[in-house]
């Protein structure tokens, strides 16, 4: 032992206990090892935040967390109780801040197998589906988490309005806050054009076409962006880089700062009515109580991980969400209703609209009658001197962003309580309208005449995606093999001798004839008919074709025939759609 | 209760149902990968029965059945039991199927199928020029590769449907012979077919009747199907057009075609 010891003292190491003392001995390494590991807290400490007893040490080693673990240090050490009001903040910042780890994490799993090259892409995200054990729950999971990030982070933003937070100290916390939205947006564009779809080419191809009718850099910011003239290769790896390294790395950078701003220098705020309504002392001092981060918000926010994580799953497990894959993506053809992702219809909405036309049929009528006057006759255009996709693409969206960051500067009323600022509340919530209102104009259906004939035909079997007609069982589709005549009568059922079991594990479960054949053979008579009431299809003869193709396939043609209500000449339009029994195995 | 203590029983709770999906959905897993597969192989036979739609049944007919004179078919016994050893391929049919389409045929194996002329079959694959992309093309081999059971007799042929017509007139019943014989293969009727190996009919009904002195409209149609060598369309080669449809087809179905072609062409 004394040669042991001998040798540990020539080290410069610590001395062997002598005999009897070892336990002591033992117990002091293991917890200055816990100390070190969390940056302050040794065992006895630990076991009281366990208990909820108070700390056990004096100054409160709870908060030298905070100063010495650099993770902590973004950390409040406490809150005043009335801002922990879940009616207060909803946590809606802190579950944003728990979709972006959720994103990374099944984020790095998805770019093991995923390949960013526009010949393998589509393919490996099947692979992904196909062959990796939960992938499908990963890509799940990373779409669902996406979009979440995306509405929670407009939810906070709503909030932290409605609450007036963004005032006076807070200024800079908003500012670095309209920065993380416009970042998380960008991220989840970005990650659209991944898996290289149909759906996710298209949506990016008219996305990044705006930026081409900026004057003189337009067209060069444009390539800077595609890579080439059209979304390729290299377009695809810059999105996937910008996708995974770039942005991932400026939304970390931001979320920090903007946790630090929240919770090291301003705290979060306290409720209007705390702050500035006369309270009675008792109340103020209970609403002022400091509500430590070891324990009670810590564990508050465990707890707030475990909801979290469930309701995603449980969304997941009832295919409640499910992450669409489309047909290849192809250059060469663009898809009828091409549609954005819902959190940005509300751009499509405002490209829709034509600031030229509105000036004119507003002006004119004024201008005309005045000019007519001195004799003049003049005509205003407009459409010439404003590019409506530059007006509205490039130049409105920035300037909104620029009003919406320079909010606190803007808004001087020095209250947060909302009676106190009726003009700003109201002035929100025309906003969530306008929002909505621009979202649904941005909606393919609105604004874009298509054909009648195609119209009927696309909205029973979209282009992408799935609809009524694809979604009719393979037993019906099997048994109808022939010729649906528009206007004939087929009693109330087209397929009367048919019975079948939908799910082979339910043999109890029997469905008599063909109701979903039946009940998209009467959506597209009943469509059509009215079309051809109303004069868009006169002579309208049409029918759907039911073949057996191939051996587990069968094929399925509307088809329209009818004369130009103008020229009365004949026109005809019809789609094929093969429809496999396997399509929608699995996906139950 | 105090909050902190119903939040640690509700979160134990979460906790567990998150593990209990994950062991289900675990457990599932194997099943749902196979089935995907078997899902993925139908979604993949529906886009190549497109792509075939789209590119080749103007050669190989409308259901794959092969056009007499132009080019095989491919779904037919000998394609799947004895072409490969015929031919010398030591692969897969799928994997030969998908050769082919990619580079095409520059001459024909066959003499009886000329295709195109030359190049027999155009080349598809996007990398040597052609229109397709690689997974359109395995698409395409998936699709040709599910007429084995109908090839083999295993499973009996449907009779296809086809465009519909009004079977009941003569013009009717020539509508469905244009495309059944294969006539669409080289032809172009505008609303029916696009080819252009053969003259364009559009207008025949009205050059018909002046095109040969002696011969009223319908004769010389009758005569350019039953002997097409007889009168060769200035621009275009004798032999090209198939000789023996006199033999293929009855009278009476030609003079359907011919009414059809009267009606249809003015
Ligand atoms: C221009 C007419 C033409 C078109 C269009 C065409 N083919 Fe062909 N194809 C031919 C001819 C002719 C042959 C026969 C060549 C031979 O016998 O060597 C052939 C042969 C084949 C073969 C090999 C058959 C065998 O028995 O060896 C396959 C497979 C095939 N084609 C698939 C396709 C597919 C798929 C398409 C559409 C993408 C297509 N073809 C389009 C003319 C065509
Ligand atoms: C292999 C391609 C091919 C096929 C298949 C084919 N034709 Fe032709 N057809 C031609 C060519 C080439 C000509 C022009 C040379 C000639 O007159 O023989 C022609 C000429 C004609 C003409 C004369 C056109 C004119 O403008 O004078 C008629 C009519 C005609 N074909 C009808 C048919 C019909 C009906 C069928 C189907 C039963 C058919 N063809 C199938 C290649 C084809
Ligand atoms: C990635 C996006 C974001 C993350 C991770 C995030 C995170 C947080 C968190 C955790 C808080 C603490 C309070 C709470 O939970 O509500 C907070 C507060 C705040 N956030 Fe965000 N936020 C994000 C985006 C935004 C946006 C888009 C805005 C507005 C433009 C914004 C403005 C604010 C303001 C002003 C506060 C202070 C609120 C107060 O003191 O009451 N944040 N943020």
């Amino acid at each position: 032992m004394t040669f042991i010891n001998n040798i540990l003292k020539r080290l410069n190491y610590t001395q062997l206990p002598p005999r009897g003392e070892w336990k002591e001995f033992i117990f002091k390494l293991i917890d200055d090892r816990i100390r070190i590991i969390t940056a302050g807290l040794n065992l006895r400490e630990l076991r009281a935040i366990m208990r909820g007893d108070p700390p056990t040490e004096k100054p409160n080693p709870r908060y030298k967390v905070i100063t010495t673990s650099f993770v902590a240090h973004l950390r409040p050490r406490y809150y005043p109780q009335a801002a922990t009001w879940f009616t207060h903040t909803f946590r809606l910042g802190f579950f944003v801040t728990f979709f972006f780890i959720v994103e990374t994490i099944t984020g790095i799993v998805l770019m093991a197998y995923y390949v960013p090259y526009p010949d393998q892409a589509y393919g490996s995200v099947l692979a992904i589906e196909s062959n990796v054990f939960f992938g499908e729950l990963m890509r799940d999971i990373h779409r669902l988490g996406a979009e979440a990030m995306v509405a929670f982070s407009w939810l906070h933003l709503l909030r932290t309005y409605f609450t007036g937070s963004y005032k006076g100290p807070r200024s800079f916390t908003w500012l670095t806050g309209v920065i993380l939205l416009a970042i998380t947006a960008w991220l989840s564009f970005t990650g659209y054009l991944l898996p290289w779809d149909q759906l996710s080419y298209w949506a990016v191809t008219v996305g990044t076409s705006i930026t081409e009718s900026g004057p003189i850099v337009g067209p060069t910011l444009n390539l800077v962006m595609r890579g080439a003239p059209d979304i390729g290769a290299g377009g695809l790896l810059r999105f996937y880089l910008q996708h995974v390294i770039l942005f991932p790395l400026l939304a970390i950078l931001f979320i920090s700062i903007h946790y630090y701003k929240v919770s090291r220098e301003h705290s979060i705020s306290l409720p209007a009515v705390v702050e500035e309504l006369e309270l009675p002392a008792d109340k103020k001092k209970e609403y002022n109580r400091r509500i430590d981060l070891i324990p009670d918000l810590l564990s508050h926010e465990i707890f707030l991980i475990a909801l979290g994580t469930f309701v995603m799953l449980a969304i997941l497990y009832f295919r409640w969400f499910h992450s669409p894959l489309e047909t290849h993506a192809n250059p060469q053809s663009t898809p009828l209703d091409t549609k954005a992702p819902w959190y940005f219809w509300w751009l499509q909405g405002i490209l829709k609209i034509d600031p030229a036309n509105i000036l004119e049929n507003l002006l004119n009528p004024i201008l005309q009658p005045l000019l007519g006057l001195f004799g003049i006759e003049f005509t205003l255009e407009l459409s010439k001197l404003l590019d409506s996709k530059f007006i509205m693409g490039l130049i409105v969206p920035p300037v909104l962003v620029v009003i919406l960051a320079f909010l606190p500067y803007i808004d001087k009323n020095p209250s947060r309580l909302s009676s106190k600022r009726p003009f700003a509340i109201i002035w929100g919530i025309s906003w969530i309208f306008i929002m909505l209102a621009l979202s649904y104009m941005g909606l393919p259906e609105y604004g874009i005449e298509t054909p009648a004939a195609t119209r009927v035909i696309q909205d029973l079997a979209p282009e992408e995606g799935e609809g009524p007609l694809r979604e009719i069982p393979y037993a019906e589709l099997q048994y109808a093999h022939g010729v649906y005549t528009v206007g004939e009568d087929y009693g109330r059922d087209l397929c009367p001798g048919l019975a079948y079991q939908p799910d082979h594990d339910k043999p109890d479960n029997v469905v008599i004839g063909c109701p979903h054949l039946t009940a998209v053979f009467n959506q597209f008579s009943e469509r059509l008919r009215v079309a051809e009431a109303d004069g868009r299809l006169p002579d309208l003869v049409a029918r759907i074709v039911v073949e057996q193709f191939q051996p587990g396939m069968v094929r399925v043609t509307p088809q329209v025939e009818w004369s130009d209500p103008e020229t009365g000449e004949a026109k005809a339009y019809e789609h094929t759609y093969f429809l496999h029994e396997n399509r929608v195995l699995g996906s139950h | 209760m105090k909050r902190v203590q119903l939040e640690i029983v509700l979160g134990t709770i979460f906790v567990l149902l998150s593990a209990a999906i994950v062991i289900i959905l675990g457990i599932r897993e194997p099943q749902r990968l196979a089935d995907y597969v078997l899902q993925q192989r139908g979604r993949q036979i529906e886009f190549g029965a497109a792509v075939f739609q789209n590119n080749c049944t103007a050669c190989h007919g409308s259901q794959g059945q092969g056009i007499t004179g132009i080019a095989p078919s491919l779904r037919d016994e000998h394609f799947f039991t004895e072409r490969l050893s015929e031919i010398g391929w030591g692969s897969t049919l799928e994997d030969y199927i998908v050769s082919v389409v990619t580079t095409g045929r520059q001459v024909s194996t066959r003499p009886q199928y000329v295709g195109g002329g030359t190049p027999a079959m155009p080349t598809w694959s996007e990398r040597f020029g052609g229109p397709l992309r690689d997974d359109q093309i395995r698409a395409v081999a998936a699709f040709i590769m599910n007429f084995e059971q109908y090839a083999l007799g295993e499973l009996p042929t449907p009779v296809p449907i086809g465009p519909v017509v009004d079977e009941s007139t003569p013009e009717g019943r020539g509508q469905a012979l244009f495309t059944q014989a294969g006539c669409v293969a080289c032809h172009t009727i505008q609303g029916i077919s696009t080819a252009t190996v053969g003259p364009a009919l559009d207008g025949l009904a009205g050059r018909a009747g002046s095109t040969v002195s002696g011969l009223t409209a319908e004769e010389y149609i009758h005569e350019s199907i039953v002997d097409p060598n007889a009168h060769i369309v200035s621009g275009y080669s004798p032999d090209v057009m198939p000789q023996n449809f006199a033999e293929i087809l009855t009278e009476e179905q030609i003079n359907d075609l011919v009414a059809f072609l009267l009606d249809r062409t003015q």
